[in-house]
């Protein structure tokens, strides 16, 4: 296997709907590809004691993150036969209904896409040094739980 | 002999910064005591301690111009 460099998965406010379909045009030209996975995750307006979430701020470790991120690709790479793997999260504000998270997984065949794309979102929810601050009414917050 | 100290996520409402600088400490037990002084709040506050990016789970010695960070439970995605 040759060796991948760490990518930088962060950018900066929500992930648009047109970046996400520019990422599966361009598979195009892959042509052993014959399954794609891709989980989005998207900011939900919880209704919380303090009133409802209206955005969630992002901010991470990111040198940290990213050398982390590079070993779950590294596992997923080992344990999967994928084409390639693509993750994006966003850093910063994301508005309620707005997407934070863009996982993107390649295939010849659909399990190892599938599973490698659900295995990847689980492993960097538990493992990348991120964190939400729920933004509530534009005044108050609380920091997000994963669950 | 200097500490750079990195706090994140809802550990920032605790000291309202997120970088600071620690001298006079050795190890990571005396550093989470001198911070501790220093933020009542963080005795019970939930964090695991990463020392130049890697997490320790016991008392570890701090070399000059290493970087600690404070990490509370993960929230990404």
């Amino acid at each position: 296997m040759t060796e991948r460099k760490p990518k930088n998965i962060f950018k900066d406010g929500p992930i648009p709907a047109s970046f996400i379909a520019e990422s599966i045009q361009k598979h195009s030209t892959q042509k052993a590809i014959g399954g794609h996975s891709i989980f989005l995750g998207q900011v939900r307006a919880d209704e919380t004691e303090k009133g409802v979430v209206s955005a969630i701020e992002y901010t991470a470790f990111e040198e940290m993150a990213l050398e982390k991120m590079h070993l779950i690709r590294e596992d997923i790479f080992a344990k999967y036969p994928l084409t390639c793997m693509h993750v994006h999260h966003s850093l910063g504000t994301v508005e309620a209904g707005e997407i934070c998270l863009f996982v993107f997984t390649s295939s010849a065949h659909r399990k190892a896409a599938i599973n490698a794309c659900e295995e990847t979102v689980e492993r960097l929810k538990a493992e990348l040094p991120v964190w939400g601050k729920e933004i509530i009414g534009g005044e108050s917050h609380q920091w997000k739980v994963n669950r | 002999m200097q500490v750079k100290v990195l706090i994140f996520g809802q550990l920032t409402d605790i000291t309202g910064l997120s970088e600071l600088l620690v001298t006079d400490v050795s190890t990571s037990n005396e550093l989470i005591e001198s911070l501790t002084g220093k933020y009542p709040e963080l005795a019970t506050a939930k964090y695991v301690v990463a020392l130049d990016k890697k997490v320790i789970s016991q008392e570890t010695q701090l070399p000059d111009n290493s970087t600690v960070a404070l990490l509370p439970p993960f929230s990404g995605g």
